[in-house]
């Protein structure tokens, strides 16, 4: 019997196969449910391809951005507000695939892992779990109004809590009175595109804030260094210019004039590898995770450029580009001493899962502490020195303005990032509007209207 | 006192409005009584998953005690007086590692004799050895009988034969396992059954109440009522007849629970038939373990069968009927059936072989001649599916008699090559590998039944939606070659994937009974059972989720089919009857508590 118990090997491999087969199923299953349940033949959610119901969709403080009526989906009474919240929200159609309609989709039918489709009498009450988001529509609305139809983006965050209260990207449209997108692709260029989350733009002088970052830490004595502008400097045969010449700068006035010449020549004393270093830790070169929705990527590859191309990348030129939201999280970094905080858009994580620890939201330290208090104190500099502190009355605003060029005979992109540095109000924010000209003049207003608001809501809390 | 006041004022309003909401709500529930069915399904999709879960760990662990040989029919005595035990019908000798009786001496050939027990007694088989094999110093031919008290000599190193006394002793075997295993002895195996009832019994009233109202009164309660009253019966059947474990058959009983829950779901008039299927192939189990228990009577019994098998897949390839694109039902007026399910049975008989015959011919021509014939009318009739389990189950069998691995591999290639012809020719196949791993590109038109599965078994999650409430049902072969996606959707992922364990757990329990078995015929038939239920759950689960093309095979023991139910208790039969262990009497296990 040993030889055929030897034999009955293929016995075994036959089992095994099958095992490994379930294997595989159960992992494609815990993946993938949740997309195979929301197909439109699935009779449990869809009748006739329309979806039964899905659960309302409410702001920070109970608004309702989205419900269903007898069938039919109603969105917020206001049409500023649907406008607004429409990235954030989603259109019917599934266009917006960043929006929670559509990342959320599984949720909102009323699908959960354990349950399925069930929901227990489903006559009487409503199959669908709803959901609660981060926003608070009467900010985004006041960002809507103060993009004013210029196309770009404006964010605002709680850099102590990760929630996200302001997410709006224009042009946006409304989604109870769809217009003809497809036929004004001037008017609509990337509406479906949520910009906060899925835009990559030249970062320009924002991204002085970075170098400034490898600065502090890589260089000897950077207080007492004095950099000479004389409003150009050639650098193997490439012109880096400034506007004027702004003379004898240390690090802290640099930042404030926002020295090109400066910049560049603190860029090539770090070298490339640092500065690759910092803007990875930035958040350079990798997608973040919001509730399960990825960003865009935005790029620094400087690792192996010298001589020009290295100066333009240390000022956010050469072939740099940031996602907004990605880079809101670094200046909320600088704010909370240091310490990142994953944005978030969904408030309640519903059902079993709101019991649990959030394991999903990790805190970690990307720049010390030492580093964030300086570059704060710094970015406090720029408001008061250059920006001017009564446009920003009461807001004790950090920041920093970004021009960024973007080449042929086009407007540069105007960047306005930083935070209020209140304990009452902890809000990060980037403004970026697209072709908008000077950051801090056309982009730092804009900041101003959302910050005052949002500061309102706040204390009206 | 004024604050009080106003406070009161001010929150009066607020408590007048939820008092109304109240009443409302109440209102509400008063005026729309809700239906019994929406709480009794509430509670009990809860429920399920525990006692499926709780019936498969009763029944595997007391299975997974006492493996190995339990038995000593017999020994060989050396002249020193050492006794070397025979632990098999069927004892292999020689100098190989691989033998039963290893004997490490020069003059030895590595596959010297066998020494057989059948129908004659005793007998002693030459396996063409240099040193050759002589009984009470006379050589025979090849083989000859051997009583007690017979010197064997081989290759000059004598021995005494010895039968044991009153047939076999029975021995106390060694397990892995030990800490877990022992566990499982403490199951009460009426409790087992108790758990299994009580799931069948609820799930039948989960099945009744969701679809009462259409006009299904008694077409639902009866065949359940009827399968609860057989399992009992069988089960003191056993009680009072049996001395094997009964886990076994307790596990196939909750499998046959869920076919006939698969089938209320599916086809509420198909379910008297069904459970008529089931007490038939449990029958047919029991008819077959008491044919195949005598070897002598096995063996006449293989070539009765096959005669049989012929005759059918002849009067299958005359007068069979086209169902949905393969020939393989017949018809004779008073029943329906599918011949090849038959077939399956006597492909397994066929391969069958005692271990002197397998040692001394090592011949496969009758063996390979039958099983061409199989899958050649199989390719006629155009079952594919069931074509492939026939090779599969023919590549475990021809391994387990030749143990030659360049053949089989000779064999596969050639198949493999066959079936690239089979494929690139015919284009209805051509299309179900098209659709093989983009079902999503083809959800409504070749992959549509593959979707459909995959949203139902997301729809249930690991609870299920609850018996004869999902959606699958309304789909083309859902009972069968689906029916993995209605276990999920109506009973859930744990339900469903504890099936399918079970299933799986047959296998295992062949590759541990492996060890122990008497004789080789009822090794290979167990082997070539579980093969045959392995390449069947393979292709029908992972068919209908597409992780192999969709060949339309049924799911041993679940799907719905009268013919496959009988055909998977007959071949289960061989399992069953690889297992020699006797099951621990209740008053053994007392008195050793005691001491």
């Amino acid at each position: 019997m040993k030889i055929l118990t030897k034999r009955a090997f293929a016995l075994f491999i036959l089992s095994l196969l099958l095992v490994s087969g379930l294997i595989v199923f159960i992992i494609s299953y815990i993946n993938n449910a949740s997309d195979w349940v929301q197909h439109a033949t699935n009779k449990h959610l869809y009748k006739n391809g329309q979806l039964q119901t899905t659960g309302k969709i409410y702001d920070r403080n109970g608004e309702v951005l989205l419900q269903t009526v007898n069938g039919v989906q109603k969105y917020n009474d206001n049409e500023i507000v649907r406008k607004a919240v429409m990235h954030a929200v989603g259109d019917s159609y599934g266009n917006v695939v960043t929006s929670a309609q559509v990342a959320f989709g599984d949720r909102l039918s009323g699908w959960d892992m354990v349950n399925g489709a069930y929901r227990f009498n489903a006559q009487r009450y409503k199959p669908g779990s709803d959901m609660t988001l981060t926003l608070d529509a009467e900010i985004c609305s006041a960002a809507y109004k103060a993009l004013n139809g210029r196309k770009g983006t404006i964010g605002v965050y709680n850099y102590k809590t990760g929630e996200i209260l302001c997410m709006v990207s224009s042009p946006s449209f409304d989604p109870e009175k769809r217009p003809d997108i497809e036929g004004n692709p001037d008017k609509y260029e990337g509406a479906y595109i949520n910009r906060l989350l899925s835009a990559a733009y030249t970062p320009g002088s924002v991204f002085k804030l970075v170098t400034a970052a490898a600065a502090i830490d890589m260089i000897d004595n950077i207080d007492g260094k004095v950099y000479q502008c004389e409003g150009e400097k050639i650098i193997d045969g490439d012109k880096v210019t400034c506007p004027s010449a702004h003379g004898n700068v240390t690090l802290k006035q640099a930042l404030a004039q926002s020295c090109n010449v400066a910049f560049a020549e603190i860029s090539l004393e770090l070298g490339g590898n640092a500065l690759q270093k910092y803007a990875d830790i930035a958040g350079f070169n990798t997608s973040l995770k919001v509730d399960g929705i990825l960003t865009a990527i935005g790029k620094t590859e400087v690792s192996d450029a010298t001589g020009g191309d290295l100066a333009w990348a240390g000022i956010g030129q050469y072939n740099d580009t940031a996602n907004p939201l990605t880079f809101m999280t670094y200046v909320g970094s600088i704010a909370n001493d240091g310490v990142c905080v994953s944005p978030k858009i969904v408030k309640d994580r519903g059902g079993i899962l709101s019991l649990m620890p959030d394991f999903g939201s990790k805190d970690r330290r990307i720049i010390s502490e030492e580093t964030a208090l300086i570059l704060r104190d710094m970015m406090r500099n720029n408001v008061i020195e250059v920006y001017g502190e009564r446009n920003y009355n009461g807001l004790k605003l950090c920041a920093k303005s970004g021009t960024a060029e973007v080449g042929g005979d086009q407007k540069p992109h105007a960047w306005f990032a930083g935070f209020m540095d209140r304990d009452d109000c902890p809000l990060a924010f980037v403004v970026i509007l697209e072709n908008g000209g000077s950051g801090s003049k056309s982009a730092g207003p804009a900041a101003g209207i959302v910050l005052k608001k949002a500061a309102d809501r706040m204390m009206l809390q | 006192m004024g604050f009080m006041i106003e406070s009161v004022k001010l929150y009066y309003n607020e408590i007048v409005a939820l008092m109304e909401n109240v009443g409302a709500t109440i209102g509400i529930y008063m005026s729309n009584p809700l239906e019994l069915a929406e709480f009794y399904t509430l509670i009990v999709r809860w429920i399920f998953p525990v006692l499926s879960v709780l019936i498969l760990f009763r029944c595997i662990l007391p299975l997974l005690r006492d493996g190995g040989p339990n038995h000593i029919w017999g020994f060989l005595e050396t002249k020193e007086g050492y006794r070397i035990p025979l632990k098999h019908w069927e004892n292999s000798i020689g100098r190989s590692r691989l033998s039963d009786i290893v004997i490490n001496l020069p003059f030895i050939s590595r596959s010297h004799a066998v020494l057989s027990y059948g129908e004659n007694g005793w007998t002693v088989t030459d396996l063409g050895s240099k040193g050759g094999v002589e009984v009470n110093g006379e050589k025979p031919d090849q083989s000859r009988p051997v009583d007690a008290g017979d010197i064997i000599s081989f290759a000059g190193a004598e021995f005494l034969f010895l039968a044991a006394e009153d047939g076999c002793e029975t021995i106390e075997p060694k397990g892995k396992l030990n800490w877990l295993i022992n566990h499982g002895s403490s199951f009460n195996n009426i409790k087992t059954l108790l758990l299994i009832l009580a799931f069948q019994f609820l799930g039948g009233i989960q099945i009744y109440l969701t679809c009462i109202g259409e006009g299904t009164h008694l077409s639902i309660p009866l065949p359940f009522g009827l399968y609860i009253l057989a399992e009992c019966i069988y089960y003191f059947f056993l009680c009072r007849f049996s001395r094997k474990y009964m886990e076994l058959e307790l596990l196939i009983f909750s499998l046959c629970g869920l076919n006939l829950l698969v089938v209320a779901a599916v086809y509420p008039d198909h379910l008297m038939k069904q459970s008529i299927a089931i007490i038939l192939g449990m029958i047919v189990y029991t008819a077959v373990q008491v044919i195949i228990k005598d070897l002598g009577r096995g063996r006449k019994f293989k070539y009765i069968i096959v005669v049989c098998a012929l005759i059918l897949i002849l009067m299958n390839l005359t007068i069979g009927e086209y169902r949905f694109g393969a020939k393989n039902w017949i018809d004779l007026g008073f029943i329906t059936f599918q011949p090849m399910e038959f077939v399956k049975f006597a492909f397994v008989l066929a391969g069958t072989a005692t271990l002197n015959k397998l040692l001394t011919t090592r011949n496969l021509t009758a063996f390979i001649g039958f099983s061409g014939t199989c899958i050649g009318a199989l390719i006629i009739i155009r079952d594919l599916g069931t074509s492939v389990v026939f090779f599969t189950a023919f590549l475990v069998i021809a391994f387990m008699r030749s143990g030659d691995i360049r053949t089989i591999a000779l064999i596969s290639s050639g198949a493999a090559l066959g079936a690239f012809a089979v494929i690139s020719f015919l284009p209805y196949i051509a299309t179900r590998f098209q659709a093989w791993g983009h079902v999503w590109e083809y959800a409504d038109t070749i992959g549509y039944q593959q979707t459909r599965t995959l949203i139902a078994a997301a729809s249930g999650g690991l609870l299920g939606v609850g018996g004869g409430k999902g959606y699958l049902v309304g789909i083309p072969a859902s009972d069968t070659d689906l029916v993995f996606g209605i276990l999920c959707e109506e009973w859930g992922l744990i339900v469903a994937l504890t099936a399918l364990m079970s299933i799986i757990f047959l296998s295992f329990l062949v590759l541990f009974l492996m060890r122990g078995c008497k004789s080789s015929f009822y090794a290979i038939s167990a082997c070539g059972a579980a093969s045959i239920f392995m390449i069947q759950t393979a292709l029908n689960v992972f068919g209908s989720i597409d992780l192999l093309p969709l060949t339309g095979v049924t799911l041993p023991f679940i799907s719905n089919g009268g013919s496959s139910m009988v055909v998977c208790w007959a071949l289960l039969a061989f399992i069953k009857s690889a297992d020699e262990r006797q099951r621990p009497e209740r008053e053994v296990i007392e008195e050793g508590m005691v001491e």
